[in-house]
């Protein structure tokens, strides 16, 4: 993956030729009334890859996937599955298949029923059929609920038949939408393990749709944050949570601080921004022009970096008074007050003694590299 | 959620009004109705000997026993007929008007004729049934017909056409309920489980909303069973069901022969609503999601 890449659209020129892929967006957008639910949404997936829809609710996550399985169509732009084009085809004639948020279970039919449901619509062979579910339902461990009714499952029961069931007539494609969130907090890491394992033996492509960043970067190859129907950065994990592309990606990944300031200088490997808290240096953007001075940036700060033991070499430094400490297991964050008014994070692992206290006026400093420049509006 | 605990001592007497007035105006008087259906001897009197005379009298008469066969096959048309339009109804109204003002614009559309009562929804009918009736005339119009048909009114045909428009929302109500029920992602899971829709209707939606087309097939059968004002007004005298039986022996003071009727009509009924009920489990009724 080229890790230089900041922009969506340098991304769509990835070496990968459409054969390769198991799905390509083009472009997609739609509209319901007068609301844009996706706008523009462009996304290549490789064979077999784990991709992370990420975003808050309503930004066009589910609408996207929706628009994958055919269940709604959209206005513009093209869907390859397996470079064929499919944006016209309804979702029986797509190779996906689908896990829905409350799982969508059949109430009417048992799990073996259920499970064989979509091989019957494949006209499998009776035999052929009862020997496949036998099977699935052997390897999900649930070989002995065949005979229940959904109604008598629990959340992790219902979870598995939904998957077995989505599972078995082996699509190209696994799109989940929220897939464990109705599931008891206890039972979600355990499950996503799972899936991850299962999506690495059978090479399926899974397009999950998810709020949580915590499944996103501990399940995603690749990871799509979405806003207000448009996509705001993809690539891997760690480069969503090293090098957020926007103000908005860096603010909802937890633990990012976010500057915003005018362009004062442009320097051979750096910019300075003026802020009324201080002057920050910034380094230039890998790729591309740097914004011209009077530019309005904003630039982000992950917590981990800022420390209060400021040395030589921490370009960066910033007065502020602590106004909190919290635990976050084995980070202690304090939180911080700038001068003006602005909140400061900064995190410690818990193992070292503490040596910031609450009302406590602090000296803050960072290296320059630590700082990561946004995309700006006029770029 | 009640404070009151099953089978306590007050819910007994709470349920004491309801248990007097049941017993008082229905479970006596059907008791009765048996009773008088079995007596004897000529004369109106509670000193009357018990007999399967009256019985007897009826199964003898090849015309009453033609009448209760054609009341069956007659309802069995009725309850197929209003079934299929009453779905077809439900569906449309669930699942293609989308707009939730439509919706009820529509439902009221068909409930506000049920304002009133049976027997003027009945009359109605003549006007557009009869030789210069609406439905001739507009036959005669498009040039369907050269002469007015005369089959609609004071025939078969007639007395079906108005229980159709009579009972149909009957048939299409409880599919309304159950279809309301049917979540869209069952058809969508099931779409994306490589269902074409029709396959979708008949794996999925239709299953699920059996029991309702039962209760609406119940509904249709025991109105159409006892509905004899429809039958008197449309059939105009000339055809009859055992409903229409009831009345003429009752006009007639002959008691016992109406009594034996209503036992009779009344054992049919029982007998369809105990079939229905082995096909679908009322009390389950929307527990099941």
């Amino acid at each position: 993956m080229d890790t230089l890449a900041h922009d969506p659209v340098d991304r769509v020129a990835a070496p990968a030729t459409t054969q390769q892929l198991d799905l390509e967006l083009r472009n997609i957008r739609k509209r319901f009334g007068d609301f844009t639910a996706v706008d523009g949404v462009s996304l290549q997936v490789g064979k077999g890859q784990f991709v992370c829809l990420l975003g808050p609710s309503g930004c066009g996550k589910t609408t996207t996937l929706r628009c994958i399985a055919g269940l709604e169509e959209p206005d513009d732009g093209d869907i390859l599955i397996g470079g064929k084009e499919v944006t016209k085809d309804p979702p029986w004639q797509r190779d996906i298949a689908m896990m829905f948020q409350d799982f969508a279970l059949f109430p009417h039919m048992t799990v073996a029923k259920q499970v064989g449901f979509g091989l019957e619509m494949l006209k499998r062979p009776k035999a052929e059929i009862v020997e496949r579910v036998r099977q699935v339902l052997a390897s999900f461990e649930i070989a002995t609920l065949a005979d229940r009714k959904p109604a008598s499952l629990s959340g992790g029961q219902r979870q598995r038949v939904a998957l077995a069931r989505a599972m078995i007539t082996e699509p190209r494609i696994l799109l989940l939408d929220e897939p464990i969130g109705a599931l008891d907090y206890s039972l979600r890491e355990t499950v996503m393990l799972e899936l991850k394992l299962l999506q690495q033996r059978t090479g399926i492509s899974f397009i999950w749709v998810t709020h949580d960043q915590n499944e996103a970067f501990s399940l995603g190859d690749l990871v799509v944050v979405m806003n207000h129907a448009r996509i705001e950065q993809q690539g891997p994990p760690e480069e969503i949570l090293q090098r957020p592309a926007t103000a908005f990606v860096a603010g909802f990944v937890q633990g990012n601080n976010i500057f915003r300031g005018r362009v004062k200088e442009v320097l051979a490997g750096s910019i300075t921004v003026e802020m009324p808290v201080g002057s920050f240096l910034v380094p230039r953007p890998l790729a591309g022009p740097a914004p011209t001075p009077g530019t309005t940036v904003s630039f982000s700060v992950r917590a981990e970096q800022i420390t209060d033991l400021v040395s030589e070499g921490h370009a960066n430094r910033l007065s502020a008074v602590c106004t909190a400490v919290e635990y976050f297991g084995s980070v202690r964050r304090h939180v911080f007050e700038r001068s003006d008014g602005e909140v400061l994070k900064v995190d410690q692992f818990g193992a070292q003694a503490a040596r910031i206290k609450p009302g406590q006026q602090t000296t803050l400093g960072w290296l320059a590299d630590a700082s990561v420049l946004h995309r700006w509006a006029d770029r | 959620m009640s404070t009151i605990r099953e089978r306590s001592p007050a819910s007994y007497w709470l349920a004491m009004p309801a248990a007097a007035w049941m017993l008082g105006v229905v479970v006596v008087p059907i008791l009765l109705l048996i009773w008088v259906s079995f007596w004897g001897g000529r004369a109106f009197s509670t000193a009357s000997p018990l007999t399967l005379d009256n019985y007897a009298r009826f199964f003898a008469n090849q015309t009453y026993v033609k009448l209760a066969l054609s009341t069956i096959v007659h309802t069995a048309t009725l309850m197929a007929v209003t079934g299929v339009l009453g779905y077809c109804i439900a569906y449309f109204l669930v699942m293609k008007v989308k707009s939730p003002g439509w919706r009820l614009a529509l439902f009221l559309a068909f409930i506000i004729p049920f304002w009133t009562s049976t027997l003027i929804r009945a009359i109605a009918w003549v006007p557009f049934l009869g030789v210069n009736g609406v439905i001739n005339q507009a036959l005669m119009a498009i040039g369907a017909t050269q002469s007015p048909i005369e089959a609609f009114l004071y025939s078969r045909t007639g007395i079906t056409l108005a229980q159709v428009s009579l009972y149909t929302m009957m048939a299409a109500g409880p599919v309304v309920y159950m279809l309301n029920a049917v979540a869209p992602q069952w058809r969508e899971a099931a779409m994306t489980l490589k269902a074409p829709p029709f396959t979708v209707f008949w794996r999925i939606v239709f299953p699920l909303t059996l029991p309702g087309v039962v209760i609406g097939q119940v509904l249709v059968f025991l109105n159409v069973m006892s509905d004899f004002a429809t039958v008197a007004t449309i059939g105009g005298n000339k055809h009859a069901l055992l409903s229409n039986l009831v009345l003429l022996f009752y006009e007639g003071s002959q008691i016992r022969a109406a009594s034996v009727v209503a036992v009779l009509l009344m054992i049919c009924m029982l007998v369809g609503v105990v079939i229905a009920l082995r096909v679908v489990d009322i009390r389950r009724l929307g527990a099941e999601r």
